[in-house]
């Protein structure tokens, strides 16, 4: 009798104990399906505001040691978006955006690049699952607030969980959420590149004439480098990578045509929900190239021989991860 | 200290291989496995793997566009070296903690010893370095900076973070491109 009442009780501790298990979890899920939510509503706010405001400012970029002023100009009206950015050091620079089509002239080598930016990417809209997947490996926090270029801003992290990531921290103007302020941080906690506006007006009046690039139309004798359409033809390459840092999963796969590339050249891009690394992987060029590491700005890029083909990955993560990527890619 | 580890290498034991290539390059990168470091190493005395390695070193320099030294360095610093006389200890300083002045003895003592050992070896013909040095400038003239900003571009398209940075990550290329948009 005895035995049995207590046979019964432990029964009961039992359930008891897996039930408040089964609400613990439901809590931890809930709240960080919360947590991912608001990471993600925070992105979409910061994008919507860099989209849809007009504003006029100095931006200072820093990356290994180099400072870089530009001016920028952004116009957003009924026709969509119009930017303008004029770096204020050494040769001449202009870079010139109407929505998707970028124009990048460089009057000294009188060159005029055109590049089409993917509409489809514009806006970091994160399905549930990848915004679960962005508070699992980044702690998303506010942070403190500061007043920067004459703006009371707000500064929020994402802190990374594992040293396969870079640090973000993104500073808003507290009242419109316009980034003013972008650093990525390495794991010691220094930047290894940052942007940030050193004066900025926003609402400032800006005319279509301001954000016109200064040499339109250009002068007959410069040289017009078309890129080729940009977009990846979707389609299975055959490539993989077999030893994929946790969190990434695959954008996009498939075959894209690069200007000074003979062939197409396959392109993977995998996202942890707020980076990117691309995979290119083409027959090994006629020309050497550079293998191993090298930087551009917070750019990492490892390339690599693999049997005739090269192998170059790149990505805003530590040299650790696109090097990891690299050694693991493998034809199927 | 340093001409004392270099004699001793000359009793190496004889299964030592020489490195590959492959592992001489992964050695100057800091990429090879801890355990095949001292093994690379100690191959790293045969002329042919110190060839690779001095090769790898010009082509790494030139790359990042640092200067060479002069044809024949190596033979007169090691001449001049030798005829240093050999200083046993660095001067004691009242002022330095213990602490530093053995971390600096020790560093002094490292370098002393790589120094050495690739002097000591190094017989590569001037005329090869500077064949190797030329080529690589060209190449990385000709190839790097344009072929990795295609790439780079082709890349920040699908970069989440590129909505809210509006242009500013163009920056990155044409800050890269410096002087090579002509090209």
């Amino acid at each position: 009798m005895l035995l049995a009442r207590a046979g019964a009780r432990a029964a009961r501790h039992r359930r008891l104990h897996f039930a408040s298990c089964v609400a613990a979890a439901a809590t931890f899920f809930v709240a960080r399906a919360a947590l991912g939510q608001e990471a993600s509503e925070w992105l979409q706010h910061a994008a919507q505001a860099a989209r849809s405001l007009t504003y006029t400012g100095t931006l200072v970029y820093q990356h290994g040691g180099r400072v870089e002023t530009s001016r920028v100009l952004h116009l957003a009206d009924a026709t969509g978006e119009h930017e303008k950015l004029i770096n204020l050091e050494g040769p001449p620079r202009e870079v010139v955006r109407n929505n998707e089509q970028i124009r990048c002239y460089y009057p000294d080598a009188k060159v005029i690049r055109v590049e089409s930016r993917n509409s489809r990417n514009a806006f970091p809209s994160l399905l549930p699952q990848q915004q679960e997947t962005l508070v699992q490996y980044y702690v998303f926090r506010r942070a403190e607030s500061a007043r920067i270029a004459g703006l009371e801003t707000d500064a929020y992290v994402f802190e990374p969980k594992d040293g396969l990531r870079y640090g973000h921290k993104l500073w808003a103007d507290s009242a419109t959420g316009l980034l003013i302020k972008a650093q990525l941080l390495n794991e010691r906690g220094v930047p290894v590149e940052q942007f940030a506006f050193t004066d900025i007006q926003i609402g400032a009046k800006i005319e279509r004439e301001m954000v016109r690039p200064t040499f339109a139309p250009p002068p007959p004798d410069w040289q017009m480098r078309q890129a080729v359409p940009g977009d990846v033809a979707p389609q299975d390459t055959g490539w993989q990578v077999k030893d994929l840092p946790p969190g990434f999963t695959k954008l996009v796969e498939g075959y894209r045509t690069l200007r000074g590339k003979p062939a197409p050249v396959a392109h993977l891009v995998f996202s942890d929900g707020l980076v990117a690394i691309s995979v290119f992987v083409e027959p090994t060029p006629e020309v050497p190239q550079q293998i191993g590491l090298s930087q551009e700005g917070g750019v990492n890029v490892y390339s690599r021989q693999l049997k005739d083909h090269l192998v170059t990955v790149l990505g805003e993560t530590p040299s650790a991860t696109v090097r990891q990527i690299a050694y693991s890619v493998a034809h199927r | 200290m340093g001409k004392f580890l270099a004699e001793q290498g000359v009793g190496r034991p004889a299964e030592a291989t020489e490195p590959t290539p492959e592992e001489v390059s992964q050695l100057m990168d800091g990429e090879l496995e801890a355990e095949r470091v001292e093994h690379a190493c100690r191959g790293l005395r045969e002329a042919s793997s110190m060839q690779t390695w001095v090769c790898y070193h010009v082509i790494g320099d030139t790359l990042r566009g640092c200067g060479g030294l002069s044809p024949g360095f190596a033979e007169r610093f090691s001449a001049r070296f030798g005829a240093e006389p050999t200083l046993l200890a660095p001067p004691r300083r009242q002022t330095a903690p213990a602490a530093a002045a053995l971390a600096l003895a020790a560093s002094v003592a490292a370098v002393c010893v790589v120094g050495w050992v690739a002097f000591t070896t190094m017989s590569v013909p001037p005329a090869a370095v500077a064949t190797a040095r030329e080529a690589t400038a060209v190449r990385a003239a000709d190839a790097r900076r344009p072929v990795v900003n295609e790439y780079v571009l082709a890349h920040q398209d699908y970069s989440p973070t590129t909505p809210i940075q509006g242009v500013r990550p163009a920056l990155r290329v044409v800050a890269a491109d410096g002087q090579d948009a002509s090209r």
